[in-house]
């Protein structure tokens, strides 16, 4: 494992506990989503691995030896992209890349090369001259990415790195983050686009308040939910909602709608008893659907947020 | 070594190409500022002696130093910290004092051309002869590095607003109450003493006097007291910048 972090607890002057006996690995040529809400302790985690925030107990192991302890090898085998924008007013893109290639200990010509890979892969040639405040959020975003993996090293942790990308831009992101990997760096991706992340990365790390709430590959985790496909139907107006059949994990009615979970050996009685009731003009339309990471992930947190609620009104 | 050669190198063509589009507006402040000390003060005075020619001659360069480092240098730092370059920065595989010596050569390069610019007009309107040392380059190098290392200590270590409002004072203090311009005799007693333990007064003797050699020779103590503010400064940025949370 490339990096190896062992129950980690960060807690802030203030008292509050940003991570909270945290573990979870990354390996070379993997792709880590790590998925939770605002404050659930993502970025101070980020922040550990690379030196920048000192842990109040438990390791990291980054390579075979500790950040925490040698916080300058930590930032020469980590490449950080921020939450925040990069500097870039003054400077164009492809200034700002070459000379970020060259600072992270890449060779002119090479660093040269990627930088002309990079733009071109992310389509943004077009503002590859023009000065940083002329450039739209997107467009910084995107030249923030190509500033940190121009010369990715081992590991490389993004924060954010789709906020403010269009979404043909967003695929062009996931296909250079699967490109890092493949080229065997190991990736640590921070994002809310859940959805996104569920097609490009290998496994997810859920955080809730500090803590993994789960983790495992996208399809691990629709097996453990409750039924791993939904049954979505639109009900006719004015009609009762019908009675949930003996088969159904998991039913919520929220007015026209009702969802119900299924197992997937469930598929052809669901299909067949939502045949029926579309025939009896009961439902308007039904669509059997596999159970997504998004409403996993808000299952997950949202739970938990509830009994976080419930905890702190007792 | 070599990788702290090359990262303060690397380091410097990035501070030079971000600042680039900063440094005509850089120029014009400290042209107003040299011809404004030299020129304007004279309207102050009614008469103008050698000893206060001298003191303008050699007060302007100085008030530039101190203007470059201690009030323009630190409102850039709180505007990086407030804009993320602070923290960006941060995150670099390079040594932190690489990263603060490019800074401190950038800010430095910035105020060479009003140094030089204030002495000339100074020469021009007072049509003075300068007895320069050749003691100047290095007491030019101190003073700038010392208001850039206070300026730079001050701007780290508060946050950006609060740093705004200290250059704020700190260019009122430098330019009114401190004897850069006039002999520190016309002050009071107790600013005299206070003058001792601050920079200012001691920044203006050390250019005063390697510009004007003079037969008295030189004096030690100003260079000995900036030396002691500068590595003060220095550390104090030095250990913010390699603080973790």
């Amino acid at each position: 494992m490339l990096l190896r972090v062992d129950n980690l607890t960060k807690i802030y002057g203030r008292g509050a506990r940003a991570n909270d006996d945290l573990s979870l690995q990354v390996g070379e040529g993997e792709v880590l989503g790590l998925l939770g809400h605002n404050g659930a302790g993502k970025t101070t985690l980020l922040n550990q691995v690379a030196g920048l925030a000192r842990p109040t107990s438990g390791t990291i192991v980054l390579d075979g030896r500790d950040p925490v302890a040698d916080p300058a090898y930590a930032r020469r085998v980590c490449a950080l992209q921020l939450q925040a924008q990069a500097p870039l007013t003054g400077v164009t893109p492809r200034q700002a890349i070459d000379m970020l290639g060259r600072i992270r200990g890449g060779r002119r010509q090479r660093v040269r090369e990627r930088t002309g890979q990079l733009l071109a892969a992310l389509d943004i040639t077009e503002w590859a001259d023009t000065p940083g405040e002329k450039l739209s959020g997107g467009v910084r975003r995107l030249t923030a990415f190509c500033m940190a993996v121009v010369e990715p090293g081992r590991l490389v942790m993004l924060d954010e790195p789709t906020n403010d990308v269009d979404p043909v831009r967003r695929r062009l992101i996931w296909q250079q983050v699967r490109q890092l990997a493949a080229d065997g760096c190991a990736v640590v991706v921070v994002t809310h686009n859940v959805t996104e992340a569920e097609r490009s990365v290998d496994r997810v790390v859920v955080l809730d308040h500090g803590r993994v709430a789960t983790t495992g590959t996208p399809v691990e985790l629709r097996r453990r939910a409750s039924g791993d496909l939904r049954l979505e139907l639109t009900l006719t107006p004015g009609v009762a909602a019908p009675e949930p059949p003996s088969w159904a994990t998991r039913t919520t009615v929220r007015g026209q709608h009702m969802v119900i979970s299924v197992a997937s050996a469930g598929a052809p009685q669901a299909i067949a008893w939502a045949q029926h009731l579309h025939a009896s003009e009961s439902v308007a339309q039904f669509v059997l659907n596999p159970i997504s990471l998004e409403e996993i992930y808000v299952g997950l947190t949202g739970t938990s947020e509830e009994d976080h609620d419930a905890a702190l009104a007792a | 070594m070599r990788h702290w050669l090359r990262s303060y190198l690397l380091l410097l063509r990035w501070h030079t190409i971000r600042l680039r589009y900063l440094l005509p507006l850089m120029l014009v402040i400290q042209t107003l500022l040299a011809v404004g000390i030299v020129v304007g003060f004279s309207f102050l005075l009614p008469t103008i002696d050698d000893a206060t020619a001298l003191y303008l001659a050699t007060g302007a360069p100085t008030l530039g130093l101190i203007t470059v480092g201690m009030v323009l240098a630190p409102q850039m730092v709180a505007q990086a910290k407030t804009e993320g370059t602070f923290d960006y920065h941060r995150t670099l595989p390079v040594p932190r004092s690489a990263l603060l010596a490019a800074d401190v050569t950038t800010w430095f390069a910035t105020s060479l051309p009003g140094l030089a610019l204030a002495l000339f007009t100074a020469t021009l309107r007072f049509d003075l002869d300068l007895d320069v040392s050749p003691l100047v380059v290095p007491a030019i190098l101190l003073v700038a590095l010392t208001a850039t290392a206070i300026g730079y200590a001050i701007s780290y270590a508060v946050p950006p607003a609060v740093a705004n409002l200290a250059a704020q004072v700190i260019v009122f203090v430098a330019l009114m109450f401190s004897p850069i311009n006039f002999p520190a005799d016309r002050l009071p007693g107790w600013l005299q003493a206070v003058h001792q333990v601050l920079p200012f007064q001691h920044m203006a003797e050390a250019i005063r006097g390697t510009l004007v050699a003079g037969a008295a020779g030189l004096d030690a103590v100003p260079f000995a007291v900036l030396a002691v503010w500068c590595a003060l400064g220095l550390t104090v940025t030095l250990r913010v910048m390699t603080r973790r949370s």
